[in-house]
């Protein structure tokens, strides 16, 4: 028996190897950031403990971290969804934008119930973004277009077409800068645990990522969804509605960072302030890749993101170090994580004595 | 608005909006032929604009500038190239990795250098000049027309003649859409694929590098804080409303860069310019269904 535990399945080694990478990515590209540091900074081991632990100071800069990382809870899941029915649809970051815009527009109504006004921005929200998101699949699906390129210009579609309505219509004269109307008070997303800086988007942020796992692996619309993803072939021949499946992902999946947009207007700002895309689709995209589309993992994914954010804010604040240092840790670890390659060698050759070990095994007994 | 379309001042902007979209165009019709889905041409071009500006400020060479330009723009296809050839990266995550690196770490470099987080307007980099055609200049009308337009210009024109002669009628383009069509076949009778394509993967990043420096050291005279603004993705776009055909893939970057032109006088006629900004990519959308429909007819 105690020969047995020592086996491994192929499937545990890949998944320890996964790990590794992951690691690896994060390793290499902490130090090449601590190489960066140390070609502006005076004092560059004081930066880059700040780069690594700057968050942990106080429970201030913890909470700021909690709260960037409630948008990403939405585009993570968003894309994770996506991602697993092999669609290669980058739209997200037009739907979360095209999301706050929607919502801004039902928030600035004044007299309408509180939770009924929150219900009805947030719902905005969604059906916007699943529209972004699901003229592409549709497109797709009828004409055939590629989707990356239709979903990229449906971004700057959804941009413009927004910035139109809150620059315009929308466009209060007396703010002093370019923003919209502020919203009613009863838009305003409700504080938790008594801070003024967490709001309930991080409930429904977690209901999301809940509803995404259990959707994806635990209900047979998941399944269909993975296995088109998988392999698009053998989703047709086992009788899964292959269009219908991309076409429903796609608006769910837009639905879901549509709201992300509308949930990070109404928690933290009084009325629409972005000048142009948040990147929110974009590093939705990275921790999908971080969590291979699993949106059970999104959450750490995200706290790490958004922690990431949070030292290189305070590095821009206490050092000279320019905070566009985080995407180059974004760059480097997105590409090491998806070198699938990378330490395949090493991890073949585990897997080949492995299952030596598992004949000689089953040849003992 | 109509007098603004049918002056000069009008195709002067078209060309000078076109341009960077042209080479762009270019490189990704042989990304497209190679069978790439590359989509880090932003990260190219910002490294590309910034590295020309660098060089050409130190070593006050307009041609020392353009190879460092050029080289910083490759090094970014080589680094795509070998992550999606030879470690099987999804294609999609090296562009996108490669251009978050485009826009965070060239700002780092201006930092690093200048000191100022903006731009590089405090280096004294050089800009490629206007050429004025001698004679052809004086003819009226068709003087003002062709004459007069950026150095860069001129070779973007001239490399959409190039990139169709280089696919279609030498052995290297012949290769290239081998192993773009079928990989198998192109293996079968000898081709290298992989060095095929990654071959195929620096000529392209190459020629969007020049969109690039066209950027940095003619549109503008300076680098700025992520100054492609999505060109690179317009001229994928470009490519993919054209078909991989070089010629039509111009005539699309022209049409964009008609729609970024008046984008840009839009407000001087009280329209909304957001309004104005969207139209190319509303056309673009439009466009590729009417391409797709008429597909699935000659299809079915």
């Amino acid at each position: 028996m105690s020969k047995k535990e020592k086996v491994k399945t192929t499937k545990q080694i890949e998944g320890m190897f996964s790990i590794i990478r992951t690691l690896l990515a994060v390793t290499i590209a902490l130090i090449f950031a601590f190489f960066l540091i140390s070609t502006v900074s005076d004092n560059p081991i004081k930066d880059f403990s700040t780069l690594l632990i700057g968050p942990l100071a106080n429970t201030g800069r913890m909470i700021t971290v909690v709260s960037k990382m409630i948008p990403l809870l939405f585009t993570g899941v968003a894309v994770s969804l996506i991602y697993s029915a092999g669609q290669i649809n980058i739209a997200a970051e037009g739907a979360f934008f095209a999301g706050a815009v929607a919502s801004t527009v039902v928030a600035i109504i004044e007299g309408i119930p509180a939770p009924i006004h929150i219900i009805l921005s947030l719902l905005a929200g969604a059906v916007t973004g699943a529209i972004v998101m699901g003229i592409p699949a549709i497109m797709n699906v009828r004409y055939n277009v590629v989707t990356i390129v239709s979903s990229l210009m449906m971004n700057y579609v959804a941009l413009y077409g927004g910035l139109y309505i809150i620059l315009n219509p929308l466009r209060d004269p007396s703010a002093g800068f370019e923003a919209s109307f502020s919203f009613a008070k009863s838009a305003i997303l409700p504080r938790i645990l008594g801070n003024d800086r967490l709001h309930i988007g991080l409930l429904i942020g977690l209901a999301v990522v809940i509803f995404g796992s259990i959707l994806l692996y635990k209900r047979p619309f998941g399944y269909s969804i993975r296995t088109v993803g998988a392999n698009k072939r053998f989703a047709i021949y086992s009788g899964i509605p292959v269009d219908k499946t991309i076409v429903l992902t796609s608006l769910l999946s837009g639905a879901i960072a549509g709201m992300g947009g509308s949930v990070e207007t109404l928690g933290n700002y009084s009325r629409f302030v972005y000048s142009g895309f948040t990147n929110h689709g974009w590093d939705g995209i990275m921790l999908a890749v971080l969590c291979r589309n699993n949106p059970k993992t999104i959450p750490f994914a995200a706290f790490f993101l958004a922690y990431l954010k949070t030292s290189a804010d305070s590095l821009n604040l206490t050092s000279k170090i320019p905070p566009e240092i985080i995407s180059v840790i974004q760059a480097i670890i997105i590409i090491f994580i998806a070198a699938e390659k990378l330490l395949s060698k090493w991890e073949h050759k585990k897997i080949v004595a492995n299952s030596q070990k598992v004949m000689a095994v089953e040849k003992g007994d | 608005m109509l007098d603004y379309i049918f002056s000069l001042d009008f195709v002067y902007a078209v060309i000078r909006m076109g341009t960077p979209l042209l080479f762009v165009g270019m490189a990704a019709v042989i990304g497209a032929k190679a069978d790439i889905l590359c989509i880090a041409y932003e990260g190219m071009m910002l490294f590309a604009a910034l590295g020309g500006v660098v060089g050409s400020a130190y070593s006050q060479s307009l041609f020392v500038g353009m190879i460092i330009g050029l080289l910083c723009g490759l090094v970014i296809a080589i680094i795509f190239a070998y992550f999606v050839l030879y470690l099987d990266t999804k294609p999609l995550l090296t562009g996108l990795a490669l251009n978050t690196l485009g826009t965070g770490g060239t700002v780092y470099v201006v930092y690093l250098l200048t000191g100022m987080k903006l731009d590089t307007s405090s280096l004294h980099s050089l800009r490629f000049p206007a050429v004025h055609i001698p004679i052809i200049k004086d003819i009226p009308i068709i003087g003002g027309l062709i004459s007069g337009h950026n150095l860069l210009s001129y070779i973007a024109f001239i490399m959409v003649i190039v990139v169709w002669y280089l696919v279609f009628r030498t052995r290297l383009g012949l290769r290239i859409r081998a192993v773009g069509e079928n990989p198998g076949a192109a293996a079968s009778v000898g081709i290298n694929v992989k060095r095929t394509k990654f071959l195929a993967m620096m000529i392209s990043g190459l020629i969007a590098s020049m969109g690039g420096l066209f950027m940095s050291m003619a549109y503008m005279p300076y680098f700025t804080n992520n100054m492609t603004a999505g060109r690179g993705f317009i001229g994928i776009a470009a490519q993919n409303l054209g078909r991989g055909n070089p010629f039509f893939t111009m005539i699309y970057t022209l049409i964009f860069g008609a729609a970024m032109a008046i984008g840009n006088t839009a407000q001087a006629y009280r329209l909304p310019s957001q309004f104005a900004s969207m139209m190319p990519y509303l056309i673009t959308l439009i466009g590729l269904v009417i391409i797709g429909s008429r597909n699935k007819k000659t299809k079915n």
